[in-house]
């Protein structure tokens, strides 16, 4: 589609949903009319129908003028669509742990599930059995460039391994890295010519921060209107509209990616994105050590034995149990992967801040607003402020697949406040020096200005309403760092369904080790945001 | 456009393209068509190739118990090349002392030796049959064979153990629990049904007392992590043990098995079916059977706190506010033996169909 048309519809089928909406021309520009999400399999002519028919309902005349007046007519609208299939196993492949370590944590940023795999002193039937593994999509391997000296000598085993593994499965796809990738070199050379299954000569893993091989494994994964790409493309797009610095932190059943998109003036946007199988809400390896992080977040006695069951239930069925405790819960294996998503792209904590940090996937969608804003800041933590926004009809991974890059710019510039809910604005402050009070704020906007007494440990919610401008102006009794090390700062804040959140906690976040404790502060921390929670 | 696809071909009919009942999650009572995998690893031998048709009993491989690595000269005709993957067997008569070995396959080469190569052999071996009957689709040497199961399947959420046959019998009603001391000698060979859920001490007595098989609506987790604790020290015993496998229909949290599938499974009491593990299925001969009907209306709880009720979905409600403030899509449903309808989010239903 190079020209968005009068109607569109936007699918964004995930693992476990698939989210549609409806996009029309109205008032000479495109406007998002509805959006609706369903479990996968739900046929989309029927979540197509059930926006369709709340369009019509609550505006005959715009749908007739679309041609979406009668039933059925939805089903027949031009789509952009994006799929976000379960991530591909790669096995990584290093003659030793030091050589492995950057290619896993590559690969791993790329949208493969990494099974990580050492030559020296591993037992070699187990080697071959793991690469010849009918759930291994892709082999990559490789070498320090030069091969250090304790590599040398099991080069040519590796080399050997993992040609043995492409004549068990000529289909393997091979990517060969550093050290092991010189063109028509000894490695390349034992692979049998003429075989179904790519061998591609790639960078070393420390070349350019490893961007240049994650490109190349990012590639070999996921079809042409892969989800996780488009939305990178479209946070480019977003960043290039709005002129902002942009972070979008999506969380998906199978896999998350955290994109940093910033604005140049006079040049394409640029995008950095990391697509991670571990940060999926429950990753397919489920260990002991991501139920205790799921655990660490949870505000509700549930003991560890019905939590595991729950989880499981869970991922037999990742749309149900989505209101009440199941949202609760639901939102702490969100708040885990994302921390286990930040924690796997270091890379990113190294450029500039965001201005606004987007929540994106279906597992920030069934959670009251302010909720998922609080969520947010419990994870992405920088001093600092920003808008938080949740991409919540999920359209931004279909309108990354309109490839005309003219043509999504304009759709995005008439339809971003349409895309976004906004969820307020927070701020973070580092460098605190607890217990005593360590100043004032005063929060001046359309009403009466509100005066608060900062308390270093905890978070203040103020009310500051969607479409509305404030201004926060700290006063704090030493340096503290807010982005820049200050006493006295003034903040223009935007409002949203969370409002204003003032987070005085630490950086990075510090909660008790000891449970009663911490599900105690966990509870007083987000009662304020989830009505009857508990009860 | 990589994503876009316009959809020109069907008439817009001013009626609705789809009954609103789509969008509550279907669940397929039965299917068709399955396809299971058998794992090869390496130095196990297929007994079968592509397009193998195969019937209960029959032989699909050889299975080397305690495989080991050795090391021979693979000497090949001019421009032949050995292949990892391949079968391997002393040449008969001309054993040198190096190569006093068993057969096996081909693992890897050995480095900077031209024609020396590691074998994967051993010397127990147990020969691996079909539990079920199809076609063998696929075999690839230390990975797996796959087949396309004849029959229908009823499908379930995971399964423990190892893939199974035996004749149905129905242990409890589909409310009930199935205690250690109610299974004896005399389900020897059977594959049982026992209702809600059972625990871990119940599993290990079934598999001791000849028990094939349990299907249950579910399974808690600690029950299963220990039942596959037990499995595990099982198959590391010098004597193989006769297959057991475990089925969970729904999950982990404690329900009945639902009316269609409780049917279902009535009606197959008695006949002869498969357990498989990889996907968890019961699979059995659909000729011989009809299969119960279940209504358009009908539905059942999945998940939340209505878990495992079923009634009768009446009309959509809408988009509702539920516990904890979260908004979500719902429909009226007339719950059995409730006084009203109530209203649940469609997301917590299924429809079997």
């Amino acid at each position: 589609m190079s020209t968005p048309s009068r109607v569109l519809a936007t699918v964004d089928s995930g693992t476990a949903t698939a989210a549609v909406s409806l996009i029309g021309r109205a008032g000479g520009r495109h406007r998002l009319l509805g959006s609706t999400a369903g479990p996968v399999g739900t046929p989309v002519e029927a979540l197509l129908e059930r926006v369709r028919r709340r369009v019509a309902g609550a505006d005959p005349d715009l749908a007739q003028a679309l041609g979406i007046g009668l039933p059925g007519s939805a089903a027949d609208v031009p789509r952009l669509a994006s799929r976000t299939a379960p991530p591909p196993q790669l096995a990584a492949i290093a003659v030793t742990e030091r050589a492995l370590r950057p290619l896993a944590a590559v690969a791993e940023t790329a949208g493969w599930q990494v099974r990580a795999l050492v030559v020296q002193g591993a037992d070699i039937l187990k080697l071959a059995t793991s690469l010849a593994d009918g759930r291994v999509d892709a082999i990559l391997a490789g070498a320090s460039e030069p091969p250090a000296a304790d590599e040398r000598h099991l080069v040519a085993e590796l080399g050997n391994l993992v040609a043995a593994a492409t004549e068990r499965r000529p289909d393997l796809v091979t990517v060969l890295a550093g050290g092991l990738a010189t063109p028509g070199g000894r490695t390349e050379s034992l692979f049998r010519e003429g075989r179904p299954g790519a061998t591609v000569l790639a960078p070393s893993p420390t070349d350019a921060d490893g961007e240049p091989l994650r490109a190349i494994l990012d590639g070999l994964r996921g079809g042409g209107d892969d989800g996780r790409r488009a939305l990178a493309v479209a946070a480019g797009s977003l960043a290039t509209v709005l002129r902002r610095r942009i972070e979008v932190v999506e969380i998906g059943l199978a896999g998350g990616s955290r994109t940093l998109a910033s604005w140049r003036p006079g040049d394409r946007a640029s995008v950095r994105t990391g697509s991670v199988a571990r940060a999926a809400l429950l990753p397919r390896s489920f260990t002991d050590e991501i139920l205790d992080e799921i655990i660490r977040w949870l505000p509700i006695p549930l003991d560890r034995l019905r939590t595991r069951d729950r989880l499981r239930e869970m991922a037999a069925c990742p749309w149900g149990d989505a209101a009440g405790d199941g949202a609760v819960l639901r939102l702490a294996a969100a708040r885990a992967a994302a921390a286990r998503l930040l924690a796997r792209t270091p890379a990113m904590d190294g450029l500039p801040a965001a201005d606004i940090v987007i929540a994106s996937g279906g597992a920030w969608q069934a959670a009251p607003a302010p909720a998922t804003a609080l969520a947010l800041a419990d994870v992405v933590r920088r001093p600092g402020a920003r808008a938080l926004g949740l991409d919540h009809a999920r359209a931004l991974a279909p309108l990354g697949t309109l490839e005309d890059e003219d043509a999504r710019l304009r759709l995005m510039a008439d339809l971003f406040d349409d895309l976004l809910v906004p969820l307020g604005t927070v701020v973070q402050v580092a460098g605190l020096r607890p217990p005593r009070s360590v100043g004032t704020l005063v929060v001046r906007g359309s009403g009466d200005p509100m005066e608060v007494e900062l308390q270093p440990g905890g978070i203040d919610l103020i009310d500051v309403p969607p479409g509305e401008r404030a201004t926060a102006e700290f006063r704090f009794r030493d340096p503290v760092d807010v982005g820049t090390r200050t006493k006295r700062v003034d903040l223009g804040v935007t409002g949203g369904l969370g409002g204003l959140i003032v987070d005085l906690r630490d950086i990075p976040m510090r909660l008790p080790d000891r449970l009663e404790p911490r599900r105690e502060l966990l509870a007083g921390w987000q009662a304020p945001t989830w009505p009857g929670l508990g009860q | 456009m990589a994503g876009a696809h316009v959809a020109g071909a069907r008439p817009v009919t001013g009626e609705p393209a789809t009954d609103w009942r789509d969008e509550i999650p279907r669940r397929a009572l039965v299917e068709a068509g399955l396809e299971t995998t058998v794992p090869l690893p390496p130095g196990d031998r297929p007994l079968v190739g592509p397009g193998t048709a195969v019937m209960p009993g029959d032989l699909l491989l050889e299975h080397v118990r305690d495989p080991r690595v050795d090391e021979v000269d693979v000497r090949l005709p001019e421009g032949e090349r050995p292949l990892a993957g391949g079968r391997w067997a002393p040449v008969p008569g001309r054993r040198r002392h190096a190569d006093r070995t068993a057969d096996g396959e081909l693992l890897v080469p050995v480095p900077g030796k031209a024609t020396r190569w590691r074998l994967v052999t051993g010397d127990h071996r147990a020969p691996t049959t079909s539990a079920v009957s199809g076609i063998v689709t696929e075999v690839r040497p230390g990975a797996m064979i796959r087949l396309r199961v004849a029959g229908l399947a009823l499908r379930g959420t995971l399964a423990a153990g190892a893939t199974s046959r035996g004749r149905l019998e129905l242990a409890t009603d589909p409310f009930g629990e199935l205690r250690p001391g109610g299974i004896d000698v005399g389900r020897t060979g059977s594959i049982l049904v026992v209702g809600s859920r059972i625990d871990a001490e119940a599993l290990t007595r079934a598999r001791a007392m000849g028990v094939r098989g349990i299907i249950v609506a579910a399974i808690a987790g600690k029950d299963l992590r220990d039942f596959q604790a037990s499995e595990r020290r099982q198959r590391a015993a010098l004597h193989m043990p006769e297959p057991f496998g475990v089925l969970a229909l729904d999950g982990a949290l404690r329900r009945p098995i639902a009316t269609p599938v409780a049917a279902l499974l009535e009606r197959l009491a008695g006949h002869e079916v498969a357990l498989l593990v990889n996907p968890p299925a019961l699979v059995f001969d659909g000729s011989a059977i009809d299969l119960p009907e279940v209504g358009p209306d009908w539905v059942r709880v999945r998940s939340g706190p209505n878990l495992g009720a079923e009634g009768r979905v009446l009309e959509p409600a809408g988009l509702w506010r539920f516990a904890g403030g979260v908004h979500l899509e719902a429909a009226r449903v007339q719950l059995d033996g409730e006084p009203s309808p109530v209203v649940l989010p469609l997301c917590d239903l299924e429809r079997f169909g």
